[in-house]
């Protein structure tokens, strides 16, 4: 080892000690951020204006703390990292995990460990310096995966609810500034199912759990690792809970209106309800089809009320596309005017005609372009006639021929044809045969 | 449709891909890894970095400039003793990192100095009561671990080891409305994932059970104006979804459903022509995972020059040939 590696491995000790004294001393750190050193001085002038007194620590500090200050930020619960120390911070955070993992896997493993072995007060200071490296270092580098594990197995030999509630905040301040660290949401996954077999309080997380993921989506767009952790909390949910859901996660889809990810997070709540209202047949009254039916009805509205008044969305139509399949596929066909089950097919098949007659002239109000020039219109007469061209494919051979004859498919090519050139065999493929 | 030939000429019009700087800037990257922060803080997965950087190689035709004997031995000390292999020495195994493992030393034809048994074993091992994959022992599951298993068993010869009909069921468990997979029920479909579905399903002789049309109408709508592919819509397009979209479209047969002259363009458009290396879209930094990811879809498009690969394993053709044909 060279000389000048001998002194960087001495300054990046030096770093961590003061990194950990800093996360010790304040654990309430809901902030973290990487700054150029250049950051510092604006930092640290605009808490000199804010605070007075900040002003006489600073100027009363020696030369070392000053240096100090150059390396970290911390106030009112703000980390600040200098981006000139990562390197030596993260060797050295790195080297003193991969140490304390070590020790303690061996002095696990040591034949006849007991679980008394285990409480010693060795080994509980092994656990500590585990979890106090392990911290340090997936601050500074999120998704390393070994760091993430050495704390679930330590987590999985306490099982105390203190401890897992501690383990959700340290996930929850990676993901305020890495909110697509794959490791951070499976650790939560992974505390969250640990406690779901303790504890009772369960649904209790997964309505804050679903609180976190849409905090994060509004910083982070069409963040699929977040918006999956959503999905994923739907399995554990009643069904007070997924109408909730519904209700809360309905204006911020309004908001954001090119979000996919939200989208498909209000079809698997749509989908669960209808899976509960079918479980429950046998032995309920009809009342909960009448409401899941309400709610399909009341979302197609409401999605056409946005496809209106947003031009050109391509993730309004395509949630479209899902809520007008499973229509015709379970309510056209089952519950028709919401009282009766079982119905004539005759008339099954006028109340599919009804509603793919409105769907026709919703399509048709798109398709006018006021004005070339106008993309977002352009965009929206496609998404149109892809939208119904796609429905079409999708039901009953009756059906399609019924509905092909009606949209002039002939014409509709054509225009798809050339708006779309690129696209032109997946256009003659749909269009194919029964025309 | 252009016939292949004329394909192959317009290929050429649109400017070349610059194979020697994409070789220098796959071999300085393996060089530089120790002197900058965000190089370091990828060290937990430098083996998917191998074999995105030895594949590109490979498909260049450029393998033969890395030391295999050296990189071989590294493979070895990154297997742990459970039969699974870590992102680098010291850490800890996972599924991800063990076909990456298991792919590098097939592009080497090092299978050789594997314990079958035992990295088969690790895999098996992680395949649950209904079918579907753990990535590792802590058990979080997802459709890219049932790909990963049923890929690298394929590859060791050893499909038989597992309950294969649960893990075709809990990959169409997946399936969305739309065709698409996500990566667990009810999970939204992504580009990437279904790949993942897909190639499984391909492996496993199961892709009658696709619906073709439904989901190739899906992949084809992620191609945007510039001629790029998206994961999902509403997004912009990135060179990785080249590999993705293109793959799975080319395993249900219809690939002729996008424009394929305007994907080779956009491709080419994103290669730093002046030190080598292929970004994610036009003008941003290049980095080994799109450049793989780039080169891995020109090969798909049959561009001149790069070798054929197989879109289920990803794997160069000739590789997956003396694997299954032992030729
Ligand atoms: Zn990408």
């Amino acid at each position: 080892m060279s000389k000048g590696d001998l002194i960087s491995k001495g300054n990046g000790f030096d770093l961590l000690d003061q990194f950990e004294h800093i996360l010790d001393s304040d654990p309430l750190i809901d902030e973290v951020g990487f700054i150029h050193p250049s950051q510092f001085v604006i930092l640290n002038k605009e808490a000199e204006s804010s605070k007075q007194q900040s002003k006489d620590e600073i100027w009363s500090s020696d030369n070392s703390l000053d240096h100090e200050d150059s390396n970290f930020w911390n106030r009112d619960h703000k980390l600040g990292i200098s981006a000139h120390v990562l390197l030596p911070l993260y060797k050295a955070a790195k080297d003193a995990f991969m140490d304390s993992i070590r020790q303690y896997k061996i002095v696990e493993n040591l034949p006849g460990a007991s679980e008394d072995e285990m409480d010693s007060p060795r080994s509980s200071a092994m656990e500590s310096e585990v979890m106090k490296h392990s911290k340090a270092l997936l601050l500074l580098s999120c998704d390393f995966g070994t760091a993430w594990n050495s704390r679930k197995l330590i987590l999985s030999k306490k099982r105390h609810m203190s401890l897992f509630s501690d383990e959700l905040l340290f996930s929850g301040l990676v993901l305020s500034y890495s909110p697509k660290s794959e490791q951070a949401w499976c650790h939560r996954r992974w505390v969250i199912k640990m406690i779901a077999g303790q504890y009772s309080a369960v649904q209790e997380i997964v309505g804050k759990e679903s609180d976190l993921v849409e905090k994060i989506a509004e910083r982070s767009k069409m963040n699929y690792r977040a918006w999956n952790h959503r999905c994923w909390l739907v399995f554990y949910m009643t069904r007070e809970q997924v109408l909730l859901e519904l209700n809360k996660s309905r204006k911020w889809a309004g908001l954001h209106v090119a979000d996919n990810s939200c989208f498909h997070y209000r079809a698997q709540l749509m989908l669960t309800i209808l899976d509960l209202s079918w479980h429950k047949q046998e032995d309920e009254t009809s009342d909960h089809d009448v409401e899941v039916y309400q709610i399909w009805k009341e979302e197609l509205l409401w999605n056409e009320d946005l496809i209106k008044r947003y031009v050109g969305r391509e993730a309004l139509w395509l949630y479209r596309r899902f809520l007008s399949l499973y229509w015709t596929r379970h309510f056209a066909t089952n519950v028709g005017d919401a009282t009766h089950q079982s119905r004539h097919t005759s008339c099954v098949a006028d109340d599919v005609n009804i509603f793919l007659d409105n769907e026709l002239r919703l399509v048709n109000s798109c398709s006018t372009i006021p004005d070339n020039k106008f993309e977002d219109f352009h965009a929206q007469s496609i998404h149109a006639a892809t939208y119904i061209l796609w429905l079409t494919k999708q039901l009953p051979k009756s059906q399609e021929i019924e509905l092909k004859k009606k949209l002039n498919a002939g014409s509709l090519l054509t225009m798809m044809n050339e708006a779309c050139p690129e696209r032109s065999p997946l256009w003659s493929n749909c269009l194919h045969g029964s025309i | 449709m252009y016939c292949d030939c004329k394909l192959i000429i317009l290929m050429l019009q649109m400017g070349e891909l610059a194979v020697d700087k994409h070789v220098k800037y796959i071999l300085s990257v393996q060089k530089k890894r120790k002197d900058s922060f965000e190089a370091v803080v990828m060290e937990h997965l430098t083996m998917n970095g191998a074999y995105w950087g030895l594949t590109t190689l490979d498909l260049l035709g450029k393998l033969d400039v890395v030391d295999s004997e050296e990189i071989t031995e590294w493979i070895i000390q990154c297997q742990h003793e459970s039969g699974g292999f870590a992102g680098n020495i010291g850490h800890d195994p996972h599924i991800l990192y063990t076909l990456s493992a298991v792919q590098v030393l097939a592009l080497l034809d090092k299978l050789n100095v594997l314990d079958v048994d035992k990295v088969s074993n690790y895999i098996v091992g992680l395949q649950n009561e209904d079918g579907s994959f753990s990535g590792d022992m802590w058990g979080e599951v997802d459709t890219r671990f049932s790909y990963i298993a049923l890929c690298c068993l394929s590859l060791l010869h050893r499909l038989d080891k597992i309950n294969m009909e649960k893990a075709v069921n809990y990959i169409l468990s997946c399936k969305n409305v739309d065709g698409g997979f996500g990566c667990i029920p009810g999970g939204e479909s992504h580009a990437g994932q279904i790949f993942c579905c897909v190639g499984a399903l391909a492996i496993t002789g199961s892709l009658h059970l696709v619906d073709k049309d439904l989901l190739g109408w899906w992949l084809c709508e992620r191609q945007v104006k510039s001629g790029g592919l998206n994961g999902r819509p509403e997004k912009l397009p990135d060179v990785c979804y080249s590999w993705w979209v293109l793959s799975s479209l080319i395993m249900i047969d219809r690939v002729h459903w996008i424009n394929k002259e305007k994907l080779v363009k956009f491709i080419l458009n994103c290669q730093d022509k002046d030190n080598g290396g292929i970004s994610d879209r036009p003008d941003d930094a290049v980095d080994v995972f799109h450049t793989y990811f780039g080169v891995a879809g020109l090969s798909l498009l049959e561009y001149p020059g790069v070798k054929a690969i197989d879109p289920a394993y990803a794997l160069p053709v000739d590789v997956v040939n003396r694997i299954f044909l032992g030729r």
